[in-house]
């Protein structure tokens, strides 16, 4: 049995994972050695997706671990945490984690425009979550920072500090010519 | 991006996945390109995307062939863009543990992290944390403590958590770090707080008068990070744990007013907080019951799994104080998610009673 009382940690994220429809790795982060191979990591992580594909339930506990899901179209997204973690925390980070990836792809939250703009998703992971710290859970903040090129996003659905950014930008081309 | 597409085209319309059945050996000639003069960023990024995913695959890199990879990337150092910069930066952090002598990179980052272009300026801490040693962090110490206070948050953050993660080998250096951390506690920025009452909790842990004084002083002036909160009460309870009258002591009332929180992420960690004190009497565990109660009609199913497992956990010591949820438990046994049922089930096993059989 567990001790009663939480260690206070800033390590809270043991894993971050996108598995595909048939629960093969699109792209998984393990920040402590519970597995410490990739083999391992595999096998676990078929574990997870043959528990977790059909049951919309959005909460497991598996292999002594709380694992947080959510699916979109052929895509699972999970978040992994120790047994003894803030559940809801861990789902502020797959919520923050989702949402940074649906406004990057334009909400075409599926493997093929994820594949398309694999660098931005893999800068995504890096923002959110560094070494098993939440380092940011703010989806907006997140986009920002991995500033994906953005010359291409509808100006109305560009948020101000963006629109700024584009116009200072263009500015200080036009003043170098 | 654009680059991605139009290969795509080329192969066919079907659903073809880019990165199917990419080869390491190919890849890894690909990234000789890195040399040519001037750099063609997008291709560059393509290959450099290639190698992040050929290693997160799970793919074995050698020595030799990683430190090769290495050093024809240090040249793409001479671009300015955004994207290639920071995948740069990436792939420095992947390959670190992998090549041989990174670094060579140490002068490049430095002048990153320093530099005007804030977007570089964090992830350029973050790689450079992770490649220093312990003789290369004196060098650049200063920046770091400099970057702990800077105001622009995500250096700010960057800097907090490397320095955590440089903690335990460095633990005389990164000790005397404490007074920008303080400073970086009253920041406006969520994380930012976070981060640094993180920081400043692990450098104090096994001090227990510095930690009551951490503990005094932040649980007064609300903190306003949720994340931050949760942190609090959390070393807040660690201490009391250890106190031999828990109730009377004025944390217990602050992990109380942490009920009332307006998030709920801090609510579930005061209620859990308090129900998992050793030296509580079954009457000061009310309030926190009477909350998780509330969390388990909750729609979302998380909170009603999060409210379930903590009831299911007291049930075990004192079953008694959780009789007052087994209307509410009943109503799970049929819950979609199967893992909330069933421990649903196994803690109505411990407070139930013949009456409750019969429904």
């Amino acid at each position: 049995m567990d001790s009663g009382v939480l260690e206070a940690s800033l390590y809270t994220v043991k894993g971050i994972a996108i598995l595909d429809n048939d629960g093969a790795r699109v792209l998984a982060k393990y920040y402590d050695d519970t597995y410490p191979t990739a083999k391992e990591q595999k096998e676990f992580e078929k574990n997870l997706f043959n528990k977790t594909h059909r049951a919309n339930a959005e909460i497991i506990m598996l292999e002594g671990m709380t694992c947080v899901y959510r699916s979109s179209v052929d895509l699972y997204f999970y978040v992994m945490g120790s047994s003894n973690e803030n559940e809801l925390i861990l789902v502020s980070v797959l919520n923050a984690f989702f949402d940074a990836v649906s406004m990057m792809l334009r909400k075409n939250v599926e493997k093929r425009t994820l594949m398309e703009n694999l660098d931005g998703v893999l800068l995504a992971v890096d923002e959110i979550v560094d070494g098993g710290v939440i380092l940011e859970a703010d989806s907006s903040a997140i986009v920002q920072q991995v500033a994906m090129k953005m010359d291409d996003v509808p100006i109305t659905e560009q948020t101000v500090a963006q629109v700024i950014q584009t116009a200072k930008d263009q500015l200080k081309w036009s003043l170098l010519k | 991006m654009q680059y991605l597409r139009r290969d795509k085209k080329d192969e066919e319309e079907s659903m073809v996945n880019p990165f199917q059945n990419i080869d390491k050996g190919i890849v890894l000639q690909e990234a000789r390109v890195f040399n040519e003069t001037p750099i063609n960023i997008r291709k560059c990024i393509h290959i450099l995307t290639k190698i992040l995913y050929l290693i997160n695959q799970g793919t074995h890199l050698g020595t030799v062939e990683a430190t090769e990879a290495f050093f024809a990337m240090t040249k793409l150092f001479q671009s300015k863009d955004l994207m290639l910069r920071r995948m740069v930066y990436l792939s420095i952090k992947e390959l670190s543990t992998i090549a041989e002598d990174v670094i060579i990179v140490t002068s490049s980052l430095t002048k990153d992290m320093t530099g005007k272009e804030d977007m570089f300026r964090g992830s350029a801490i973050r790689a450079l944390c992770k490649i220093t040693d312990n003789t290369m962090l004196q060098g650049i110490e200063r920046y770091l403590k400099q970057a702990i206070v800077d105001k622009n948050p995500s250096v700010s953050s960057a800097a907090l958590v490397s320095a955590l993660h440089l903690l335990k080998p460095n633990y005389d250096v990164v000790k005397r770090w404490v007074n920008e951390a303080q400073e970086a506690v009253s920041s406006d920025n969520n994380m930012v707080q976070y981060h640094a009452l993180g920081l400043l909790y692990h450098i104090k842990q096994s001090d227990r008068l510095a930690v009551s004084k951490l503990i005094a002083k932040h649980s007064k002036h609300s903190l306003r990070s949720p994340y931050a909160v949760c942190m609090l009460i959390r070393i807040a309870s660690k201490y009391l744990d250890e106190e031999p009258d828990a109730a009377s002591s004025p944390l217990y009332d602050f992990l109380e007013n942490c009920l009332r929180h307006k998030s709920e992420m801090v609510i579930y960690e005061a209620a859990r907080a308090i129900v998992n004190l050793k030296n509580l009497k079954s009457k000061d565990l009310c309030p926190a019951i009477s909350v998780l109660q509330l969390f388990l009609s909750s729609p979302r199913p998380t909170l009603r799994f999060a409210a379930v497992r903590t009831l299911n956990k007291v049930a075990m010591t004192q079953p008694m104080s959780v009789t007052t949820c087994n209307l509410d438990l009943e109503n799970l046994i049929t819950d979609v998610n199967r893992s909330i049922a069933t421990l649903a089930i196994t803690t109505l096993l411990k407070t139930g009673n013949e009456s409750s059989v019969e429904r």
